[in-house]
């Protein structure tokens, strides 16, 4: 297993080495945004890009790329959305918020997703799998836009029990802060939820009807315990990988949700820099998501081992 | 008995002296009591947040380097300008105007106004280049207020002011703003020297599109052909350079939309580099003065072609010295100008400043391969305000707050008060304690937020109008812009697209609209009003071409189309009998721009002309015309606006049109979305018809004339040409005629000459009523083209929370209706949170 996750690591680090080299090259191709004549900004930026190299062939833009990072942290400065500022300073100063109230997010739906799944799979074909389903169907169908403007305006302008938006500061842990991400959570939990109820449901079904479970049933074990001692631990196989990929999620972060209730995350910072063309902004961004991309699928690979003793990575038999 | 003496008299004595102390206390306490009378304070205990909210957070707020509008947003609350607007109130009354009406400019930051010390400095200072001729308008010595202190308490004297300046236009800082204070109005002598200190340039040989910095004549050819400066800086045409000549467009611009012919550009193009630039030689000279100098282009002088130059240029390394800022005294600096600036202009650039922390100014500072990076006002950290609030949280993209200024001179100097008008007591400026902002992207969280009692304001979207338009706590808030709707007149085009085979005149016809009595029957068929409640509420109607927001004196805020001459010349067009009504005013009031019994017997003059003309047919001698006349609108994009301005247009055409040769058959049509070309298709005539218009400086109504009649600006070039239009005014006794275009240019500064003397009714040449005379007899003229059918005046509305009301109500161009500084509180932040909850939690408006 070492070796494995030794392997799949130096693997990743090439892998990320050649996305982060094609996206620079592929950026650095396109015409870098006009400049105004006559703009004193516009010789800041010429004066950027002669330092960066732009007139260079683009494995030489490359290394100096690579040489800053490497060598003073060194991700550029913002030229568009945040003029004159470091992009590493700003991309650091956004992310809390996001993964904060996708953590939380997350930490409401995995339970209640699964809880709900095993319930509608307990009792499959029955009025309550027949509700749970279709509230499941109506859940996913529905952008979680649509839940964060109804949640809005009900709980927080109807009955006032919430703040239209998220608290202001960093203390992200705090009471007074929890209880303004609750709308936002709930609106970003809403869909998550539907999802693990939808696949727990589907797994959980199969499973119930395998043979082993037969088995587990007339060596004496009752339903529960053979449900949550055998079945599911046999979905998790499939269950666990999908929290990983909803981790992915968390620190993307979503862009309606973010601006909605005012949360000052990087949901927005992505698509900005593209809109925007701030280039080194939206450098940094592609790297951070491709390395966190691929450090997830290794832990969705390995992860596999854990949950299901039977599948041994790297082995080489 | 000496002793009895002795005693009575030092008995005396401490009598006198505790009386005389006594008496002296006595007359304190009674100033203290008058002075605490006349200003009332307002409790300190008590907490007045005044609680905003933006859809984009500034993230750069250094004055140096600041970009946007939302980057401008925390200026008003932690800086101030050398000079101020204040209202006039009772207590500073203008003279003419009614308290609240106009406003006065006082002293800010400075002590007291600029001091004209231009003979001074041109005598002892010949280094700055102030021309021997000028007498006035080029220094200016300004004594700074000394109670002035950052929010630390450090002073700011005239060491900052001059530092700060350095800074500012520091030429291996390049910072953005540097420019603000030499290409403008308030140019700076030395400024632009040392800013561009050791760079090269390539600066265009005309800035303004009349003064050239070097004539054709003068340009000197090299051995390789290129002609250059005297001096020796390369010389170029520039083809995608946007020329002050060329009202600030490309050559290339004109070629896309076919005024360059082919074979020119074609010969020309190949001798350009990657920028467009072309080194002038004989050859470029030859093609390029073969367009121009052409009937196409106007004939222009080869002389002229040094408009479409451009030349290399090299600052040389100068220091700070030769940079028009002088400190003085402690308190007092002088500042030389390269352009003369006075009066309001001077005070008005003036009303912004440019000091910054010198030493956390450097220490934001970073330096990277060369390129330098601040972070100087980017942070609460990293911001010292000197003005009545201080910034006390940030976090980007999410909220800011400001407290108020403790360090603030204005709290105690005595001088920022105000009379409110309700109750005739005066007030220190600011009751707001804090300004509490947050980022609330979505207009439909604000609605709900500000009816929660949790924000003040709230600007209406168009679903709103119809509940809130009638609200006592809705504000409207005029603009410059008046949009009309442009005719199409030209005949060329319209026949081109007639005989287009795809047209089928049987059915339908253009050329109708190109009659005069049928572009007046347009004109009286819609009622500005009604058409503004229907499509855009927030704006009210357009009845001239200029519109309510410009004034024609900034140093009073008097309003052109509060003036008699703007007041008769709507009545002169809308054939308004003045003598009919009490007073000019009333006149003006009854005009709605509606006119159906007019319309219907233009419509039927019009329909008899076209039917003379050929235009149209009436085969059938019903009376009616057979053929559609279809009226193209040049829409740039499909929107809900625009359905909601063709149906009423189509709509109100066929009421008026009922019983009248063309009843059913004008038609408003919407054309293919044309982007960006919509305004092309408009002037050249393939389209027929669009709601467009103009803004201005809000200060010069008066340049607004030459939109009219510049083919440069013109939607109606192609078909009026406002040389051929003569007007006749009297102008000081005398009778003047010459076109209008001249008319235009001599309002604004050029010397003109009118039979066979010169004149020129430029700003502070003429008096006033001379140049509102001729603005107001233009704007006739334009109307009467019927070319631009006023209708729609620009503006927005708002709701204002029940919390806050404002000391002025009308809208006021320059100093809004007052800001934060005039806001006044119905309640206080508990008070509130009381009668919020007793309103169920949700304010009605």
């Amino acid at each position: 297993m070492g070796r494995y996750a030794l392997k799949r690591v130096s693997l990743m680090l090439v892998t990320l080495f050649l996305i982060t080299l094609m996206c620079f090259v592929l950026i650095r191709m396109l015409p870098p945004a006009e400049l105004p004549m006559n703009d004193p900004h516009t010789k800041v930026v010429q004066a950027r890009r002669e330092a960066a190299g732009y007139n260079k062939p683009y494995l030489v833009q490359f290394w100096i790329f690579l040489r800053n990072i490497f060598t003073k942290g060194d991700w550029g400065v913002s030229d568009v959305l945040y003029f004159g500022q470091e992009v590493s300073t700003i991309f650091v100063s956004k992310l809390p918020a996001t993964m904060v109230v996708n953590l939380y997010s997350i930490v409401l739906s995995i339970p209640i997703g699964i809880a709900f799944g095993i319930w509608a799979a307990l009792k499959k074909n029955t009025i309550t799998d027949d509700i749970i389903s279709t509230f499941t169907m109506a859940l996913i169908s529905v952008p979680s836009f649509v839940y964060a403007f109804v949640i809005q305006y009900v709980f927080a302008y109807k009955l006032g029990w919430f703040p239209f938006l998220m608290k202001q500061g960093t203390d992200w842990f705090s009471w007074a802060m929890f209880k303004s991400m609750i709308p936002a959570v709930l609106s970003l939990s809403l869909g998550v939820i539907a999802g693990f109820t939808r696949t727990t449901r589907a797994e959980l079904t199969e499973v119930l009807t395998s043979e082993f479970m037969l088995l587990a049933r007339t060596k004496g074990l009752t339903k529960v315990q053979a449900t949550v001692r055998h079945a599911l631990k046999n979905c998790m196989v499939i269950i666990v990988p999908s929290i990983f990929g909803e981790f992915i999620s968390i620190l993307s972060g979503s862009l309606i949700i973010e601006k909605l209730f005012s949360i000052p995350g990087v949901g927005m910072l992505y698509l900005n820099s593209i809109n925007g063309r701030d280039y080194p902004m939206f450098m940094l961004l592609t790297v951070f998501y491709t390395a966190i991309g691929l450090v997830a699928a290794i832990v969705v690979d390995i992860s596999y081992g854990f949950i299901d003793p039977r599948i041994r990575m790297g082995s080489r038999k | 008995m000496k002793k009895l003496m002795a005693v009575l008299l030092i008995a005396v004595l401490v009598l006198g002296t505790v009386f005389a102390k006594g008496m002296t206390e006595n007359q304190q306490t009674a100033t203290t009591t008058t002075a605490a009378e006349t200003t009332v304070q307002f409790d300190s205990t008590k907490e007045y947040v005044y609680k905003d909210s933006v859809s984009t957070m500034a993230t750069n707020w250094n004055p140096h380097t600041y970009q946007t509008s939302d980057d401008s947003y925390p200026a008003d609350f932690i800086r101030a300008g050398l000079y101020t607007f204040l209202f006039n109130d009772e207590s500073r009354p203008v003279e003419g105007k009614e308290p609240y009406a106009g406003y006065v400019i006082v002293p800010e930051m400075a002590a007291e106004m600029p001091v004209d010390v231009t003979e001074k400095v041109k005598a002892e200072h010949p280094e700055f280049g102030i021309p021997e001729s000028a007498t006035a308008g080029y220094a200016y010595v300004i004594d700074l207020n000394p109670l002035a202190q950052w929010q630390d308490g450090t002073p700011i004297n005239a060491d900052t002011y001059v530092e700060s300046m350095k800074r500012l236009l520091d030429p291996k800082l390049l910072n953005y703003r540097a420019t603000d204070y030499y290409s403008q109005s308030l140019s700076i002598a030395g400024a632009e020297g040392y800013a561009n200190s050791g760079n090269s340039v390539r600066k265009v040989n005309s800035a303004d599109g009349e003064a050239m910095d070097y004539q054709i004549a003068d340009l000197v050819k090299g051995a390789d052909g290129v002609y250059t400066t005297p001096e020796g800086y390369v010389c170029y045409f520039g083809l995608n350079e946007g020329y002050a000549w060329l009202s600030g467009n490309a050559l290339s611009l004109y070629n896309a939309y076919g005024y360059v012919p082919a074979a020119t550009w074609e010969a020309i193009s190949p001798l350009a580099d990657e920028d467009g630039f072309v080194p002038v030689t004989d050859e470029s000279i030859a093609i390029l003065f073969g367009f121009t100098g052409s009937a196409d282009w106007g004939f222009e002088t080869k002389e002229q072609l040094g408009y479409y130059v451009s030349y290399d240029f090299s600052y040389p390394e100068v220091d700070f010295s030769t940079v028009g800022i002088m400190k003085t005294g402690e308190y007092q600096i002088t500042l030389v100008l390269s352009k003369a600036l006075a009066g309001f202009n001077l005070l008005y650039n003036l009303s912004s400043n440019w000091i910054v922390e010198p030493k956390l100014y450097d220490a934001c500072l970073t330096e990277s391969e060369g390129v330098w990076s601040s972070t100087y006002n980017t942070s609460v950290e990293t911001t010292l305000s000197y003005g009545p609030y201080i910034m006390t949280d940030y976090q980007a993209d999410k909220h800011m707050r400001f407290e108020k200024n403790p360090n603030w001179y204005g709290w105690t100097d005595g001088k920022h008060t105000y009379v409110d008008p309700y109750d005739g007591k005066t007030y220190t400026l600011y009751q707001t304690t804090a300004v509490d902002t947050q980022v609330v992207a979505e207009a439909a969280t604000r609605k709900l937020m500000f009816l929660k009692g949790e924000l003040m304001g709230y600007g209406l979207q168009a679903e709103d109008y119809d509940t809130y338009r009638n609200s006592e706590y809705c504000y409207a808030t005029p603009s410059e812009t008046i949009y009309f709707l442009i005719l199409n007149g030209y005949k060329d085009a319209i026949e081109s697209r007639e005989a287009a085979d795809n047209f089928d005149t049987s059915k339908y016809d253009l050329q109708t609209l190109t009659i005069l009595n049928f572009r007046k029957a347009v004109a009286v068929t819609y009622d500005k009003e009604l058409f503004a409640a229907t499509v855009s509420p927030a704006r009210s109607g357009g009845y001239g071409i200029i519109g309510t927001a410009y004034l024609y004196d900034p140093e009073t805020g008097s309003r052109y189309r509060d003036t008699d001459q703007a007041k008769k010349a709507l009545c002169d067009f809308y054939s308004i009998d003045i003598s009919k009504y009490a007073s000019l005013d009333d006149a003006v009031a009854s005009i709605t721009g509606y006119d159906p019994v007019t319309a219907k017997a233009l419509y039927a003059e019009a329909f008899k002309e076209a039917l003379e003309l050929g235009y149209i047919t009436d085969a059938d001698n019903d009376g009616v015309c057979d053929q559609t006349i279809q009226i193209e609108y040049s829409m740039s994009s499909d929107s809900d606006f625009m359905t909601r301005t063709i149906n009423y247009l189509n709509e109100k055409m066929n009421e008026v049109t009922e019983g009248t040769p063309f009843a059913g058959k004008i038609v408003f049509v919407k054309s293919a979305p044309y982007g960006n070309d919509w305004s092309n298709k408009i002037k050249n005539g393939l389209a027929d018809t669009v709601l467009a218009g103009w803004s201005g400086s809000a200060f010069d109504p008066f340049s607004l004339t030459d939109l009219y009649v510049n083919p440069s600006y013109q939607y109606d070039a192609q078909w009026f040409d406002a040389t051929t239009i003569q007007m006749t005014l009297t102008v000081n006794g005398e009778t003047l005629t010459t076109d209008l275009r001249t008319w235009s240019d001599a309002l604004n500064g050029t010397t003109v000459t009118i039979g066979d003397k010169e004149y020129c009714f430029g700003s502070e040449i003429a008096d006033v009523n001379t140049r509102l005379d001729i603005l107001s007899a233009l704007e006739g003229q334009f109307l009467q083209t019927y070319d631009y059918l006023p209708m729609l005046q620009n503006g927005s509305m708002a709701l204002l929370s029940q919390q806050v009301y404002r000391v002025v109500e009308e809208y006021n161009p320059i100093m809004g209706r007052g800001g934060i500084a005039y806001m006044k509180y119905n309640y206080d932040e508990t008070e509130w949170a009381a009668y919020v909850a007793a309103q169920g939690g949700e304010l009605k408006y």
